[in-house]
C-alpha cells in the first residue's frame, strides 16, 4: 500500500500564486479526481507531481521520500505516471514501436551491448515486445498494433499515451483531461480500463477532468482548487454540493 | 592606443550590427532565422559593383540603385522559397537557408569568378578626423553614423509606422494580426525585403575595406549572429548593442589578451552567455505550456 | 521543433529478400572495386566511405535526436590530427590510434553537447558554430602539436608492419563503414533510437516516460563526435596532408547538407548522401561553382518539398513498383 503525499506545495511564478498551501493524499487504490475552474491550478499542481515545476513551497512525498527536488525522469522512474492532455507520440513509428520506448527503463542493457546488439539485447527486446503485446490487448488495440501513428485517429492515440504509463510499473497514473476530444463509447471504455488497471495493478489514479458526470461516476473523492487554494476534499456526492464549490464554479460562469 | 582599439572596435560592431538587424528583423517577424542573409549582401554588393564598374554610374547613383535591389531580391526569395516554408519546423528553416546560401555564394561565383575586386568609396582618401588627439578614420565614422541611423531609423519605423505596426502585431500574435486585417505572408515579405535592403547597405560599406569577392560576407554572418545572441536577438536595441560589444571585445581581445585567439575568446563567451542565459542577455524567456 | 522523417517500413516479408538482396550486391561491388577502378576512382570511393561515417553520426544526432550541429568539422579534424599525432609523434599502432581519437573526440563531442542540453535549434546551431570555429582555432595555434598552420604531412599507413597501399585503405574504410552501419542501425532500431526519437518530439513527454532527455543528447552528440572521428582518422591517411583549413564551418555545412539530401532519420539516407555529395562535383568537373548551386539548391529544395531525402524519394519509387 503505497501513499502519495502533497504536503503543503505552494507554486508561484513571478509574485502571480498558482497554488496556495495544498496539501492531499492519494493511496494505492484510490481513484482521486481534480477539478476546479479554469486556472485553478490543477495542471501546475500535475506538473509539480511529476517533477516538471518546482514547488516554491512545501514538498511531494512518495511513501516519506521527498520527489519534489528529483528531475522528472527520476520521478517517472519511481513510479509515477503522467498523460499528457495532448499525447505527444512519434507520430512516424507504429503503435507498437511508440509503446516500446516506454519500455526503456526496464530494457537494462548499455550502449555498448546496443550498437554490437549482444544476446542480452535480443533478450530484452523480446520481453519487452512481450509486454508490449500485453498492453496492447489490454488496451483493445492488438489489431491496430502496427499501424503508424499518424494514420490512428485521435481517440487511439490517447489510449496510446495511457498504454504508455502503463508499460512503466507505475504505482501512481496522473491524468489530464484524459476523455477531451472522444466520443461516447470511447469514454465509456475509457472509463473500464481505468476501473480495470486499479482493480488488477492496484495503481492510484489522479485525474483532472472538467467532465462532471464523468470524474462523480468514476472516482472515489474529489480534491477542488479555486486560485491555488484547495477549498475541499471528500467523496463526490458531498464535494459536489459544498457551497463553496458551487459558488468557485458559478464564479466561473458569472 | 586603447581609445583607437574602441573606435576601429564600434565601427567594426556597427557593421555586424547592420548584418544582425537585418536578421533580427526576419527573426522576429517570420520566425526564420536567415543564414543566407550575408550571401544575399554579398550578391547585392556586386550588382553594385556591377553598375559601378560596367554600367559606369557614379557611386551616388549606384548605391541607391543597388539598396534597391538588395530590397527587390529579399522579396522576391521570400516569395519563392521562403513561403513555402511558414509553419514548418524551425530545423527546417534553418536548413533551408542554410542551402540559400551555398546556392547565392555558388551563383555569383558563376557569374563574377573567385577573384578579388577593389570596391571604391567615396571617402576614402579624406583626412581622419580628430577628437582631442585621437585620429579617427573617415570610413569609422561613415560606419558608426550608418549603422545608428539604421537602428534608429528602424526602431521608428516598426514603432510609429502602420506597415511597422502590422509587422510587429504579425510577429507578436499571427492570430489576431490576421484577423485585423494583417496579411503574414505581406509582412514577411516586407521583413525579408527589408533585411535584403539592410544587408545591402551593409555589403557596400564592408566592400571597400575588405576587397570585393564571394567570400567578403561570410565572416560577417557569423558575428552577425554572435553579437546577436549576446544582446538577445529578439530586440533591435539588443542586437545593436551586442554587436557593437562584440566588435569591442575583439578588438581588445586581440590586442591584449591574444591575437590570434580574439575570435575564438569572443565564441567562448558567446557560448557562456547561452550556457547560462540561452535566451541572450536582453532576451526575453519564452515558456512553453504543457 | 522536429523534422517531419519517415521511418515508416515497407512491410517486412515482402522487402527484406530484396532489400538483403541489393545489400549482398551492393557488398560484392564494393569489394570488387579496387581491381575494376583506376587510383582516381579508388580515391572518389574511400572519400565517400569516409564521409558516410561522419554523416551516419551526424544522422544519429539531427534526424533522431533533432540536434543541428554546425562543428561536425571540427571533430572530424579533432579525429584526424588525433590519429595523425598518435600514429607520427607518438608511435601507436594506426588502428589503436583511430580507437583513441574517436574515443578523445566523442568526449569533446560530450563536452560540446552541454550548453546543448538547454538549447534550441537556432541557438544550438550558433553554439555549435561557434565551438566549431573555437576547435578549429585550437589545431591552429598548438602548433608544437598540430603544426599550426603549416599542416601535418603523413607518410603512408601501417598496419602490423604492412603499409597499406590505397586499396588497403579502401578495404579498412570499408570496414569501418559495415560495421558504422551495423551499429548505427542497431541503434536506431534500440533503446536508444527509440529515446532519441522521443527526445526530438517533446522532451517533457521524455521526462514522463523515464527517459532523462539531457543525458540523451549528451550521448547523442557523443556518438556523433565518435563516427566523425573515425572518418577523421581515415581521411587523414587518405590524403596524407592535413590542415587546419580542412575542417572548416564550410564542411559542417557541407556535412549537415549530406545527411539532409540523403534523408534525415534514415540509415540508408546518410550512405546516399554521401555518395552524391562526392560524385557530384566529379560529374561537374570543371565548373567550380556547379556542385555547390546543385548542393544549395537540393537543401532547399528537400526542405521545401520533400523532408525524407533521396532516401525517402527511392523508397516511395521502390514501393510503388
Amino acid at each position: 500500500m503505497a501513499r502519495l503525499a502533497v504536503e503543503n506545495v505552494s507554486v508561484s511564478f513571478g509574485g502571480i500564486h498558482a497554488l496556495r498551501d495544498v496539501s492531499f493524499d492519494l493511496e494505492s487504490g484510490a481513484i482521486v479526481g481534480l477539478i476546479g475552474p479554469n486556472g485553478a491550478g490543477k495542471s501546475t499542481l500535475l506538473n509539480c507531481i511529476s517533477g516538471i515545476t518546482r514547488p516554491t513551497g512545501g514538498r511531494v512525498r512518495l511513501d516519506g521520500v521527498v520527489l519534489s527536488t528529483l528531475p522528472p525522469a527520476t520521478v517517472a522512474g519511481r513510479g509515477i505516471g503522467r498523460v499528457f492532455q495532448h499525447p505527444e507520440l512519434v507520430v512516424e513509428l507504429s503503435v507498437r514501436e511508440n509503446l516500446m520506448i516506454a519500455c526503456h527503463r526496464s530494457l537494462g542493457y548499455g550502449l555498448i551491448s546496443e550498437l554490437l546488439k549482444l544476446p542480452n539485447v535480443w533478450a530484452a527486446e523480446r520481453a519487452a515486445a512481450r509486454r508490449v503485446d500485453e498492453v496492447l490487448d489490454r488496451l483493445g488495440l492488438s489489431e491496430s498494433a502496427d499501424l503508424t501513428i499518424r494514420n490512428l485517429p485521435y481517440g487511439h492515440r490517447k489510449l496510446v499515451d495511457l498504454g504508455r504509463a502503463l508499460l512503466m510499473d507505475i504505482r501512481f497514473l496522473l491524468l489530464d483531461e484524459p476523455i477531451a476530444g472522444l466520443n461516447e463509447s470511447e469514454v465509456a471504455k475509457l472509463r473500464d480500463l481505468l476501473l480495470r488497471v486499479r482493480r488488477e495493478l492496484g495503481l492510484g489514479i489522479l485525474v483532472v477532468e472538467h467532465n462532471m458526470p464523468f470524474v462523480s461516476g468514476l472516482c472515489d473523492r474529489l480534491v477542488v482548487l479555486d486560485l491555488g487554494h484547495l477549498i475541499a476534499n471528500g467523496p463526490p456526492a458531498k464535494v459536489l454540493r459544498d457551497p463553496k464549490v458551487m459558488a468557485s464554479y458559478l464564479g466561473e460562469d458569472a | 592606443m586603447i581609445a583607437n582599439l574602441i573606435v576601429g572596435g564600434l565601427a567594426a560592431g556597427c557593421l555586424y550590427a547592420m548584418v544582425g538587424i537585418a536578421i533580427v528583423i526576419v527573426l522576429n517577424i517570420t520566425d526564420i532565422a536567415n543564414f543566407a542573409q550575408g550571401e544575399m549582401a554579398m550578391v547585392t554588393t556586386f550588382f553594385a559593383y556591377w553598375l559601378l564598374d560596367s554600367v559606369g554610374l557614379t557611386w551616388w547613383e549606384a548605391v541607391p540603385i543597388a539598396i534597391f535591389f538588395g530590397l527587390v531580391q529579399g522579396i522576391v526569395i521570400q516569395q519563392v522559397v521562403i513561403r513555402p516554408l511558414i509553419g514548418s519546423p524551425v530545423l527546417s528553416a534553418i536548413i533551408a537557408t542554410l542551402g540559400l546560401n551555398i546556392v547565392l555564394n555558388s551563383v555569383a561565383g558563376l557569374i563574377w569568378g573567385h577573384q578579388t575586386y577593389t570596391f571604391p568609396s567615396p571617402f576614402a582618401f579624406s583626412a581622419p578626423f580628430m577628437i582631442g588627439t585621437v585620429p579617427i578614420s573617415v570610413d569609422s565614422v561613415v560606419n558608426i553614423t550608418a549603422g545608428l541611423a539604421i537602428v534608429i531609423a528602424m526602431t521608428c519605423f516598426l514603432r510609429f509606422t502602420w506597415i511597422g505596426l502590422g509587422l510587429r502585431a504579425a510577429s507578436q500574435n499571427p492570430t489576431v494580426a490576421r484577423m485585423m486585417g494583417v496579411s503574414i505572408s505581406r509582412s514577411s515579405a516586407i521583413a525579408w525585403g527589408l533585411g535584403g535592403l539592410v544587408g545591402g547597405i551593409s555589403g557596400i560599406l564592408v566592400a571597400p575595406s575588405l576587397f570585393l569577392d564571394t567570400n567578403l560576407m561570410g565572416a560577417l554572418l557569423i558575428k552577425a549572429f554572435a553579437g546577436g545572441v549576446l544582446g538577445g536577438l529578439h530586440s533591435l536595441i539588443g542586437v545593436f548593442l551586442g554587436c557593437l560589444a562584440l566588435g569591442v571585445a575583439e578588438n581588445l581581445v586581440g590586442a591584449y589578451v591574444s591575437p590570434a585567439f580574439g575570435e575564438a575568446i569572443t565564441f567562448i563567451i558567446i557560448i557562456a552567455v547561452l550556457v547560462v542565459r540561452p535566451e541572450g542577455v536582453f532576451g526575453r524567456v519564452r515558456v512553453r505550456k504543457v | 521543433m522536429t523534422v517531419a522523417t519517415d521511418i515508416a517500413r515497407p512491410r517486412r516479408s515482402l522487402s527484406f529478400g530484396a532489400g538483403a538482396l541489393l545489400l549482398g550486391l551492393c557488398f560484392a561491388a564494393a569489394c570488387a572495386a579496387p581491381f575494376v577502378l583506376n587510383g582516381y576512382g579508388l580515391y572518389v570511393l574511400t572519400l565517400t566511405g569516409v564521409f558516410a561515417l561522419v554523416a551516419l553520426g551526424l544522422n544519429l544526432l539531427t534526424g533522431y535526436a533533432g540536434q543541428i550541429s554546425l562543428c561536425h568539422a571540427a571533430f572530424f579534424g579533432v579525429g584526424a590530427y588525433a590519429t595523425a599525432i598518435l600514429t607520427q609523434k607518438a608511435g601507436v599502432p594506426y588502428l589503436l590510434s583511430i580507437l583513441a581519437g574517436a574515443l578523445f573526440t566523442a568526449a569533446v563531442g560530450a563536452i560540446v553537447a552541454v550548453p546543448a542540453m538547454r538549447l534550441r535549434s537556432l541557438y544550438l546551431a550558433i553554439a555549435t558554430l561557434g565551438f566549431g570555429v573555437v576547435l578549429q582555432k585550437i589545431i591552429f595555434e598548438w602548433r608544437s602539436l598540430t603544426n599550426g598552420g603549416g599542416g601535418l604531412a603523413l607518410s603512408p599507413p601501417a598496419i602490423a608492419g604492412y603499409e597499406l597501399g590505397a586499396s588497403g585503405l579502401y578495404f579498412l574504410t570499408l570496414a569501418f563503414v559495415m560495421l558504422g552501419l551495423w551499429g548505427a542501425w542497431n541503434v536506431s532500431r534500440g533503446r536508444t533510437g527509440r529515446a532519441l526519437l522521443i527526445v526530438k518530439e517533446s522532451e517533457i513527454a521524455a521526462g514522463a516516460l523515464g527517459i532523462p532527455a539531457a543525458r540523451f543528447k549528451v550521448i547523442a552528440f557523443a556518438i556523433s563526435a565518435f563516427y566523425a572521428a573515425v572518418g577523421g582518422g581515415l581521411f587523414a591517411y587518405l590524403v596524407r596532408y592535413i590542415h587546419p583549413e580542412n575542417f572548416s564551418v564550410g564542411l559542417s555545412i557541407a556535412f549537415l547538407s549530406m545527411v539532409v539530401i540523403g534523408g534525415l532519420g534514415t540509415i540508408g539516407g546518410s550512405i546516399v548522401g554521401a555518395a552524391f555529395y562526392v560524385i557530384i562535383p566529379e560529374l561537374l568537373r570543371g565548373i567550380k561553382d556547379a556542385p555547390g548551386l546543385v548542393f544549395g539548391l537540393l537543401l532547399v529544395i528537400v526542405m521545401v518539398l520533400m523532408p525524407q531525402g533521396l532516401w525517402g524519394l527511392v523508397r516511395r519509387l521502390g514501393r510503388r513498383t
